[in-house]
């Protein structure tokens, strides 16, 4: 009786997520069922699973970009790709199993609206992706390229921080990539071991001319995706993946654009400051309210969104400078920020 | 032996017995006692079935008395070549006891994969694990036609190969669900298994190529005329770091055999949506190629031993296509459906199933009796639940081997945990 009470709460909470045709999902390599509510699995606690405990928490509704609806975060980012490519004729959409809607149904219903030449799928080849991808961008079209797991990036790091990265500098401004986003589902998940879990975005936040977005909801990914793919430089887009189905908050159908290189200040505080990107935000936040119970500490709690180039003003403008180590001040402030 | 006849006589005096599927009783009690002997000195490895195997067949003889024939000629299908003059011998001669011994091998493999199937799904296995029933006929031959002191490394598909490179099932199946008692002591799981002169196990598409080149330039180095056989899917054979391989291999002569399993599906996508060429024995250009049957034993035996031949011989690499089919989806989250028919899948189960045919042509040429098979299929079964027994008991490793082996180093290296204020010690 219990088991068929969890199952069906399990089932309703995962339509109440936007999960219709949820079995479609275990194509390729699709999510274990149950596996973003450890809260939900039926079988007794002994074989109850240890995942990190975070709850998300949405953000409230946003009034200014009209109106808006239910979505999670596969789904908000299904809708920033097809503004995209409603708005740009020479947008492209290519990556492993995409066709068909790609392994965590980011893409599903694009290649039926769009055609099968704005939405195809590529071979097994990374750095080929990637080449693949810059090529198209240097023309001028559109690229968005999907990397199917962060893990995977790693043959397409030369031709990221080696072509992409530097191709404008190198030109003088000739040619450019700028067009080029880089989608790929990022970060610990629970069950995904070695290849299907890294956080890759420190090995990228060293090299200039390209920058690293991470959101942390389905609002801020489709306001950040439909920047990143607006802007003049090639971005690379993480988008952490325990969050597809388990973050669901109200999100504008229409298009907006969150900027990039801006922090948010999602909670004030005047002790400590807290700064957290994407999944570890919610955690952070938790953490924060449980500083103030138990310690009675008032958190500030950043979300830095953009990893490179990051908005160091709003981290630093609460923080103590000495106890963040070296801080660009006066005329090393100046030229720091005009790097980027 | 006089134990054997000691049991016979009891069973033969005791009361009568239902008998189970339809067949007497009587051989499988002899051979349970026995496996319970064996089972004393510890698990047998796949090898040591033989001994077993003849000691079984000694007794057999006077409780049922059936000749059967030491061994049989078989045809087997000609191999598509690329470079090459000549190829394997297009018929080979089977043994009885080689017969039974792959018989038991591929029959292992089988349940063992369908026992991870079962406990994946009871929740006692996690994370991915990537199954390879259907394809037994490929780790089976190739290990029957190489010798245990050359190399092999594959990619995540391995559990198979785990097993007929040596390791018990009891320590593969541990692995798997994550215990002390399984081959990487329960920390890398159906992906990262490894046993001596068996390199993994691999998780990165493609990234075990060059890496069996480079095991292959050993063994060159080393000069005990070894090879290394380099696995890969259809799916890998378009990752630009094969070619690379490709070409150092054949540049430097090395003793590498590339492999290409093709089961005819990457992931979800077939071969013709993957790549402009799906003659993967081709793929190789300037490396002579062979296309094999993978699903019949004795075709992928005698193409391992020429290519191993062919290697030895100091002439380069060499490339076999295993044409093969899967049963299961790509992983445990793949249903396996969405992308090929269920009659397909069926269609390949009941006219190219690799044990099938293997059974058929032992039973047609007098080689075992189906009830001597079935009999192994029972011992095969025990074994399996024994050691799915011993996988769910094991206890887990201790949460200070979390840190071991990051590193190398004396004294055990401290490494970072999550935060800076959680520490594990790299001991190695």
């Amino acid at each position: 009786m219990a088991f068929v009470a969890a199952a069906a709460g399990w089932l309703l909470r995962l339509r109440a997520a936007g999960a219709e045709g949820h079995w479609r999902r275990f194509h390729g390599v699709g999510l274990a069922r149950g596996f973003l509510h450890p809260s939900a699995t039926v079988e007794d606690a002994a074989q109850r699973r240890q995942v990190a405990h975070f709850t998300f928490q949405p953000d409230p509704e946003p009034r200014e970009y009209g109106q808006t609806q239910k979505m999670n975060l596969f789904q908000s980012i299904t809708s920033a790709l097809d503004n995209s490519l409603a708005k740009d004729p020479t947008a492209v959409i290519f990556g492993e199993d995409v066709a068909f809607g790609g392994v965590f149904r980011c893409t599903v219903g694009l290649r039926d609206k769009y055609g099968k030449d704005r939405v195809f799928n590529t071979p097994l080849c990374e750095q080929g992706i990637v080449g693949f991808g810059i090529g198209i961008a240097v023309t001028g079209a559109t690229a968005i390229a999907e990397i199917q797991f962060a893990d995977y990036i790693f043959p397409a790091f030369d031709q990221i921080v080696n072509e992409a990265a530097k191709y404008r500098y190198r030109s003088g401004d000739l040619f450019n990539c700028g067009s080029l986003t880089i989608r790929s589902p990022w970060g610990c998940v629970g069950h995904g071991a070695l290849y299907h879990s890294q956080s890759p975005e420190a090995f990228f936040a060293h090299c200039p001319g390209i920058k690293v977005v991470i959101p942390r909801s389905p609002f801020q990914a489709k306001g950040l995706l439909l920047s990143c793919i607006e802007d003049k430089n090639p971005c690379i887009f993480f988008e952490p993946k325990i969050l597809y189905r388990a973050a669901a908050e109200q999100v504008p159908i229409e298009p907006y654009n969150i900027p990039l290189s801006q922090a948010e200040v999602i909670q004030e505080g005047s002790d400590v400051t807290l700064v957290a990107w994407g999944t570890q935000v919610h955690v952070i936040r938790e953490v924060a309210s449980m500083a103030k119970e138990k310690l009675g500490v008032s958190c500030e709690v950043i979300d830095l969104r953009t990893i490179i180039p990051w908005d160091v003003d709003t981290v630093c403008k609460n923080a103590d400078p000495f106890s963040l180590g070296l801080y660009p001040t006066g005329k090393m402030k100046e030229e720091t920020n005009n790097l980027y | 032996m006089r134990k054997m006849l000691a049991a016979v006589s009891r069973v033969l005096s005791g009361a009568s017995q239902k008998p189970r599927h339809g067949f007497a009783m009587l051989p499988s009690l002899v051979s349970i006692s026995r496996l319970k002997q064996s089972s004393q000195l510890g698990l047998p490895k796949c090898w040591d079935y033989s001994y077993s195997l003849k000691t079984r067949q000694a007794s057999r003889v006077l409780v049922a008395s059936r000749n059967f024939a030491n061994d049989a000629t078989f045809e087997i299908k000609k191999c598509d070549l690329h470079r090459l003059e000549e190829g394997p011998p297009v018929t080979t001669v089977l043994t009885r006891e080689d017969g039974l011994k792959y018989y038991r091998m591929m029959q292992t493999v089988r349940r063992m994969e369908l026992k991870a199937d079962q406990l994946y799904k009871q929740k006692i296995i996690r994370g991915f694990c990537h199954l390879c029933d259907g394809q037994e006929a490929c780790c089976v031959g190739l290990e029957a036609g190489i010798n245990p002191t050359d190399h092999l490394i594959t990619a995540y598909r391995a559990h198979g190969f785990t097993f007929t490179r040596g390791l018990s099932v009891r320590e593969i199946l541990a692995e798997l669900t994550g215990r002390k008692g399984g081959c990487a002591k329960g920390k890398g799981g159906s992906m990262h298994m490894y046993a001596k002169n068996f390199y993994g196990g691999n998780g990165i598409v493609g990234a075990q190529v060059p890496l069996g080149a480079g095991i292959a330039l050993a063994c060159k180095y080393n000069g005990k005329d070894e090879v290394c056989l380099t696995l890969y899917g259809d799916g890998a054979a378009n990752q630009g770091q094969i070619f690379e391989a490709y070409n150092m291999a054949a540049l430097w002569k090395l003793p590498c055999i590339f492999i290409c399993e093709n089961n005819r599906y990457g992931m979800g996508t077939s071969v013709e949506r993957a790549a402009a060429s799906t003659d993967y024995y081709k793929r190789g250009d300037f490396i002579p190629g062979l296309r094999v049957d993978g699903m019949d034993i004795l075709c992928v035996r005698e193409a391992t031993k020429f290519a191993a031949a062919y290697c030895r011989s100091g002439k380069g690499p060499i490339l076999m296509e295993l044409q093969t089919y899967r049963y299961h989806g790509h992983s445990m989250s793949d249903p396996g459906v969405s992308y090929r028919t269920r009659e397909e899948i069926q269609e390949v189960r009941s006219k190219s199933d690799p044990i099938m045919l293997l059974k058929d042509r032992m039973v047609n040429s007098n080689l075992a009796s189906v009830e001597e098979l079935k009999e192994i299929d029972v011992e095969v079964r025990k074994e399996i639940e024994d050691a799915a027994q011993f996988a769910t008991a094991d206890p887990e490793p201790p949460l200070e081997e979390l840190g071991y082996h990051i590193y190398s180093s004396d004294p055990p290296f401290e490494v970072r945990g999550a935060n800076q204020w959680i520490k594990f010690k790299s001991v190695s």
